[in-house]
C-alpha cells in the first residue's frame, strides 16, 4: 500500500485547445496517492478534457503533466502501455463495447493481459459486477442496459484490472439517490480497502464533499478553487459560492434581457 | 493573375491533400502490421472475421458468380458463333473469370457486403470513445480491430474468388452447353487446356492485393471518422462509410488495371 501524501500526479500550467478554441487555461494542482481527488464545475468547463490529458488520450505540452515525477509528454509507446495497465477509466458515456456482452466487456482486459483460466476470469467478472450492484446482468448486451446501469458496467470494467489509479467521469449521473449513495460508498472503500487513488469528476455537491479529500472547482477552463472540502466551503469567491449554493446565473432570471435576445435572434 | 494563383493554389492543395492522405493511410497500415508482435492473440478474432467476411458473403458471391458466368456464356457464344468458333467458349469463360471477373467482382461484393459494415462498426466505436477505451486498457486498437480483419480478408478473399470462378464456369456451362447447344466436351476441353498456372496465380495475387486495399481503406475511414473535424456525430459515420465504399471500389478497379498491365 502507498504511503500517504505521496504526490502521484502533478499538473503545472496546463493549457489545452480544440483547434483554436482554448478549453483549459493554466491549470495547476497535485493529486496525492491514496486520496480521492474531486473535479467539479459547470457543464462544458473542460472536466472531461482534463481527464483526457491525465490519461494520455489528448497530448499534453511538455512540462505540464508529471506522473510520479516523470513528464508524460516524452513517454514512448512502452511507457504509456505501462501506465495504462495501472489505471482504470470510466468514460462519461460508459464507452462499453457494444458488440460484446457486459461480462465480455469486463473480461476483455483480463483475457488480453493475463493468463488466468477462464473460470477464474468468470468469477472475477462476477465479483466486479457485484461491487457495482449489477450481479446477474453479465449476459446482457450494453444496448439492453439503462443509462445508469451502463455507467456502472463501465465502472466495473474500469475496475477489472484492479488499477492503482481510477479515473471516473461522473459516476452517478443518471442514478437515483440510493444507488448514487451506494456508489459513493464503493469509491470510498476502493480508496480505504484497496489503497486506490481516485480522480472523480462529479456534479453532485453532496457526494463530492462526502468522498473528496482534495477538490478543484473549475469555471470556463480555469480553476477557481482548490483545496480540501473545508477550505472550499469557506471560500468567499462569488463564483464558488454561487456554484456551492446552486444559484443559477443572473442572466437566466433576467427576463428582459432574455426577451431582447430572442428578438435579436428573430431579426437576424 | 489572382485567378491564376487561386487555381494553382487550389490544385496544389488538392494534390497535397492526396499525398497527405496516402501518407496517413500508409502509416495506418504499418501500425496495423506492428500489431502482429503485441497481444492480444489474434486466432479467435481472425476466425470470427473470416466467418463475417467469408460465410456471410457466400450467398451473394455464388449468386453473382452464377450470373456472371451465364452472361459470359451468352455473350461469348454470340461473339464466337460469328466466326464459327463456339468451341472456344470454355476457354473464353474461364480466362475472363479467373483473370478478371472473379477477383474484381468478389472484391466489389465484399466491399458492399462486409467492408461497409466494418467501416460503420469501427466508426461507431470511434465516436462512442470505445477506441479510446481500448487504448487506455493498453490494448492496441490497430492490433485488435484492424489486424484480425486484414488477416481474415487475406484468407477469405482468395477462397471467395475461387468459389466465384467455379460457380461462374458452371454458369457458362449452363447457358452455353445446355441452352445454346455447345458441345460439352469442347467446352470442358477449352476450360482445361487454356487455363494455366499463371492465370490462377494472377487471380490469387489480385484477390490478395484487393483484400489489403479494401480492408485498409474501409477500416481507416472508420477509424478516423470525424477525427479531423473533431466532431462525433452519426453523420460522421455515415459519411465515412460512403467514402469507404466509393474509395475501395474505385481503388479495386485502378489496382486491377495496374496489376494486369504488370503481370500480362
Ligand atoms: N472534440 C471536441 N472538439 C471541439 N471542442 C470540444 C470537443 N470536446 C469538447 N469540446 C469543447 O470543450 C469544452 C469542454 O468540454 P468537456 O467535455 O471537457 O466539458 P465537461 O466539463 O466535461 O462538461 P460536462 O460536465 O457537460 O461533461 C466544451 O466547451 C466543448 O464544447
Ligand atoms: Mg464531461
Amino acid at each position: 500500500m502507498t504511503e500517504p501524501d505521496r504526490e502521484l500526479i502533478r499538473v503545472r500550467g496546463l493549457n489545452s485547445f480544440y483547434g483554436r478554441k482554448q478549453v483549459l487555461r493554466d491549470l495547476s494542482f497535485s493529486v496525492e496517492a491514496n486520496r480521492i481527488f474531486v473535479i467539479m464545475g459547470m457543464s462544458g468547463c473542460g472536466k472531461s478534457t482534463l481527464l483526457k490529458h491525465l490519461v494520455g488520450l489528448k497530448p499534453s505540452p511538455p512540462g505540464s503533466i508529471y506522473i510520479e515525477g516523470k513528464d508524460i509528454s516524452g513517454w514512448n509507446h512502452a511507457q504509456w502501455n505501462n501506465y495504462w495497465l495501472r489505471i482504470g477509466i470510466l468514460f462519461q458515456n460508459g464507452a462499453l463495447f457494444n458488440s460484446m456482452t457486459v461480462a465480455q466487456n469486463i473480461a476483455l482486459p483480463l483475457m488480453v493481459h493475463t493468463n488466468l483460466p477462464k473460470e477464474i476470469i468468470e468469477i472475477m467478472v462476477e465479483m466486479k459486477l457485484h461491487m457495482v450492484g449489477l450481479s446477474g446482468t453479465g449476459a446482457l448486451m450494453p444496448s439492453q442496459l439503462s443509462g445508469g446501469m451502463r455507467k456502472r458496467a463501465g465502472l466495473a470494467r474500469a475496475l477489472s484490472m484492479d488499477p492503482e489509479i481510477l479515473f471516473v467521469d461522473e459516476p452517478s449521473s443518471g442514478l437515483d439517490p440510493i444507488t448514487a449513495a451506494g456508489l459513493d460508498e464503493l469509491l470510498l472503500s476502493l480508496k480505504e480497502t484497496f489503497g486506490m487513488t481516485l480522480v472523480v469528476v462529479t456534479h453532485e455537491l453532496e457526494s463530492a464533499f462526502r468522498i473528496g479529500d482534495q477538490m478543484v472547482v473549475m469555471d470556463q477552463g480555469r480553476i477557481i478553487a482548490y483545496g480540501t472540502p473545508e477550505e472550499i466551503r469557506q471560500m468567499n469567491d462569488p463564483r464558488v459560492q454561487q456554484f456551492l449554493s446552486r444559484r443559477p446565473d443572473e442572466e437566466h432570471r433576467d427576463y428582459d434581457s432574455y426577451i431582447s435576445r430572442l428578438c435579436k435572434v428573430k431579426r437576424r | 493573375m489572382k485567378r491564376l494563383t487561386d487555381t494553382f493554389g487550389f490544385v496544389g492543395r488538392w494534390i497535397l491533400g492526396i499525398f497527405v492522405g496516402l501518407g496517413r493511410i500508409g502509416i495506418f497500415f504499418l501500425s496495423t502490421l506492428r500489431g502482429i508482435a503485441y497481444p492480444p492473440s489474434k486466432t479467435g478474432l481472425v476466425i470470427k472475421q473470416i466467418y463475417f467476411i467469408g460465410h456471410k458473403s457466400m450467398f451473394v458471391i455464388i449468386f453473382t458468380g452464377a450470373f456472371s458466368g451465364m452472361v459470359l456464356g451468352l455473350q461469348g457464344y454470340y461473339a464466337l458463333s460469328k466466326f464459327g468458333s463456339e468451341g472456344f467458349l470454355g476457354s473464353g469463360v474461364i480466362l475472363s473469370l479467373v483473370r478478371e471477373l472473379g477477383p474484381v467482382f468478389t472484391a466489389l461484393m465484399v466491399v458492399g457486403r462486409a467492408c461497409s459494415a466494418m467501416c460503420a462498426e469501427i466508426g461507431i466505436m470511434r465516436i462512442d470513445e470505445q477506441i479510446d477505451a481500448l487504448r487506455c486498457m493498453a490494448i492496441d486498437p490497430h492490433g485488435y480491430l484492424v489486424l484480425p480483419r486484414l488477416m481474415a480478408a487475406l484468407i477469405a478473399f482468395p477462397l471467395l474468388t475461387h468459389v466465384f470462378d467455379v460457380v461462374g464456369v458452371w454458369g457458362g456451362y449452363a447457358v452455353g452447353v445446355k441452352l445454346l447447344g455447345v458441345n460439352p466436351g469442347a467446352y470442358w476441353d477449352g476450360v482445361y487446356r487454356s487455363l494455366e498456372w499463371q492465370d490462377i496465380w494472377m487471380g490469387i495475387v489480385k484477390s490478395l492485393v484487393f483484400a489489403v486495399l479494401t480492408i485498409t481503406i474501409s477500416t481507416y475511414k472508420g477509424y478516423y471518422a470525424g477525427v479531423d473535424r473533431g466532431s462525433r456525430g452519426a453523420e460522421d459515420v455515415s459519411e465515412a462509410t460512403t467514402s469507404a465504399v466509393v474509395t475501395s471500389s474505385v481503388t479495386v478497379l485502378v489496382a486491377d488495371y495496374i496489376i494486369t498491365s504488370i503481370m500480362l
